[in-house]
């Protein structure tokens, strides 16, 4: 049975995608008369087969060799390209955890779309990307990874634009797209150069090359920032982030799956081609450069946004950016154990957010206050959510990033002390957040707001349980480190700068502080808040310089390119206009022209004659 | 006396013909140069005849029927001029441009 099941792995991408197609039947214009409900029902259960096919197979796989198959794709001249699946406990653990969360933002979605008429577009989509993601977590080749890379950048174009009549959802759309497809397309050329050095584009045959290559570290370096490139933009990091912060303007059920899981695709990748980036020093320093760069901006600009939504999506931002940073220091196992803690955590924290703007109305931090009393459930689901992403033992982001900073600790202080930074920022942040949503007194937007109807409040309190559970997961699975081993020094220091950061952040904002909070210096502020002027930057560099350069194609074809063709049929229209005047309709003229071609014909014709004849008039 | 002097005054009086063709603006003047460049012809078919072939004299023969053409050109030319002017008052070729451009 468990074989059968092992055998049949592949089919774990496409339950979704069947769903997928299957809630296209309820489209409002296919199926006029019932509504969409049945959309969202029908993809509950593909999602949930997916799940519990995956849950079977879990034990089979756990502490067994990796079972592989290939399925044959095409081959065309010396090309041969086949898709490799791995079904390792790894892979089935990343289609768990998608999946899981899968399922439960669904179950999040039947009751945040409650007044939504789109369900068959959404649901397709959210299908379309848990397809996706279980399709990239088996598939062991990079070629593959990055064609499913991109069908999940058009997904995130779509889903983004779901409610495309709000005019800030086209330009965020519009921003996520072309952000992910800059990175993808240098992720391409990477692709692509690296086939020629190592022959395959399997990632066990990748890392198996890069164990013995011996390269052009000047050409090694050149393939490896591609194909870090590629990840950046997925994952949001600087400078490729702001199409995160403009993503939120979709529905909330898809930003539970993208902060959580989406952005972890690029991280996914990443990790896989963590050998082939080690080879070039230059790399992993600008890897651990990028996410601490990063990492450091979004956990200052999360603390100074107003918005919840963006609060969040900038610690999207920087817990990648900690992932880079593990990735770059060669802590695979660190950066894989962070994004399962991580993804569970952030999922709990914006169902929380989720349920309290459902009917808080609005996102604005600064209108909101004082829910603690009426929202118990929201609130301790945020706080579980919030204690389970930072470091605060013994919950699972504390192991995550123990286990990062016992790795870093030898091999690069400077990075561990970066990371110990941005845990103590990460946890000001969404300290700051819990007390500015459930502290203080109520504003006129909270004054009364009831929780949530159940498909709601269920799976966030399931996940902020998973939250609490997942020490105790981890350590059934024996993946937490032994405690007499452990890094007595690092702990502490980790579990304080969480805790010095919580501590500040209540102190200003449940103490006497005045509100809103003013920096002593406003510039500085006005920076964090508006993410370093992100899109002014965009505009003036890469947007400014692309439509200038564009204009300027345009004018050269509309008038040098144009210009010639039509020059041509100008002078045509004015040589016939001009030498008609030729026929001018006179005897004599046209006699003339017939006397002057006939001698000019015979003086050229009778040439050789003519110049030789010597005309003796005397003698 | 030589050949090429004929064949020289003949040529010269193509020309001056072709230029009285050209440039006269009376129609009766065009014809005369007309005549003018059939008598160069006929000019140069007596010199051929006779420096070339004094015993055949085939050139003197086409001269006969040259001239024989000529007069008979000339007299459908005046008719045409007159006819020409019936219609138009005038004898003046720069007139006759109904098929300019």
């Amino acid at each position: 049975m468990a074989e059968l099941l092992i055998q049949s792995a592949w089919l774990i991408p496409c339950y979704p995608l069947m769903g997928m197609v299957l809630s296209m039947l309820w489209f409002p214009s296919v199926t006029r008369l019932t509504g969409p409900r049945p959309a969202g029902y029908v993809n509950l259960i593909m999602t949930a087969i997916a799940f519990l096919h995956a849950l079977l197979i879990f034990p089979a796989v756990w502490q067994q060799p990796a079972v592989t198959f290939r399925l044959h794709w095409l081959t065309v001249a010396g090309l041969d390209l086949t898709l490799p699946l791995e079904v390792s406990a790894l892979t089935i653990g990343a289609i768990l955890l998608i999946t899981g969360i899968n399922f439960l933002s669904q179950l999040y979605a039947v009751g945040y779309l409650e007044m939504d008429w789109g369900w068959a577009r959404f649901f397709a989509l959210l299908a379309l990307f848990e397809g996706g993601m279980c399709g990239l977590a088996l598939c062991d080749s990079l070629f593959f990874a990055y064609m499913i890379l991109e069908i999940l950048t058009l997904g995130t174009y779509l889903l983004i634009g779901f409610w495309f009549n709000q005019s800030l959802v086209v330009t965020g759309a519009r921003d996520a797209f072309l952000t992910k497809r800059v990175g993808d397309l240098f992720l391409l050329m990477g692709v692509l150069a690296i086939y020629p050095l190592a022959g395959t584009w399997d990632f066990d045959g990748l890392a198996a090359w890069a164990q013995t290559s011996e390269v052009n570290p000047k050409l090694m370096t050149l393939v490896g920032l591609a194909l870090v490139a590629g990840p950046m933009g997925k994952c949001a990091q600087f400078p490729l982030h702001l199409w995160l912060d403009e993503a939120m303007e979709g529905p909330f059920p898809s930003t539970i799956l993208r902060n959580s899981v989406v952005v972890a695709t690029g991280a996914w990748v990443l990790i896989k081609l963590q050998p082939v980036l080690a080879l070039s020093p230059t790399v992993t320093t600008a890897v651990i450069a990028i996410g601490a760069v990063t990492a450091l901006g979004a956990s200052l600009i999360s603390i100074a946004q107003i918005d919840i939504k963006r609060s969040l999506s900038y610690l999207a931002s920087a817990y990648m950016g900690i992932v880079f940073m593990a990735v770059g220091a060669g802590q695979t196992q660190a950066a894989l154990l962070l994004l399962l803690t991580y993804a569970i955590a952030v999922s709990a924290m914006i169902m929380s957010c989720g349920s309290i703007v459902l009917n808080s109305i609005t996102q604005d931090l600064t209108q909101l206050g004082g829910l603690w009393s009426r929202r118990p459930v929201s609130g301790l689901s945020y706080a579980i959510g919030a204690l389970g992403l930072v470091a605060v033992p013994p919950l699972g982001g504390f192991w995550a990033l123990l286990k990062l900073v016992d790795g870093l600790r030898e091999d690069s202080p400077t990075v561990a002390i970066i990371l110990l930074v941005v845990n103590d920022l990460v946890a000001f942040s969404v300290v700051r957040v819990f007390c500015l949503i459930f502290g203080n007194q109520a504003k006129q937007m909270a004054q009364r707001s009831p929780e949530n109807l159940w498909p709601v409040t269920l799976p966030m309190v399931v996940v902020a349980a998973l939250t609490l559970h997942l020490p105790l997961v981890l350590q059934s699975l024996n993946l937490l480190p032994n405690w007499a081993q452990l890094d007595k020094t690092a702990a502490l220091l980790l579990t304080w700068s969480s805790l010095a950061g919580m501590a500040i952040a209540a102190v200003v904002y449940l103490g006497p502080v005045e509100k809103p909070v003013r920096l002593p210096w406003k510039p500085l502020q006005d920076l964090l808040a508006y993410d370093f002027y992100t899109p002014k930057i965009y505009r003036s560099s890469v947007v400014g310089s692309v439509d200038i350069v564009s204009r300027l194609v345009d004018w050269g074809d509309r008038y040098i390119v144009d210009g010639l063709v039509n020059l041509v049929g100008i002078a045509s229209i004015f040589g016939g206009e001009t030498l008609k005047y030729g026929n001018t309709g006179k005897t004599q003229f046209y006699a003339l022209t017939i006397a002057v071609g006939l001698t000019v014909l015979i003086v050229l014709s009778a040439w050789s004659i003519l110049s030789n004849l010597k005309l003796v008039v005397f003698g | 006396m030589q050949l090429q002097y004929f064949l020289l005054l003949a040529a010269a009086l193509f020309c001056i013909g072709i230029y009285g063709l050209v440039t006269s603006r009376n129609a009766i003047r065009v014809l005369m140069s007309i005549e003018l460049l059939l008598n160069s012809v006929n000019l140069n078919l007596m010199a051929f005849s006779n420096s070339l072939d004094p015993s055949a004299v085939k050139g003197q023969v086409f001269t006969v029927f040259v001239i024989a053409i000529a007069a008979a050109e000339a007299a459908v030319g005046l008719a045409i001029v007159l006819s020409i002017y019936r219609n138009r008052d005038t004898v003046d070729m720069e007139q006759f441009n109904l098929l300019k451009w």
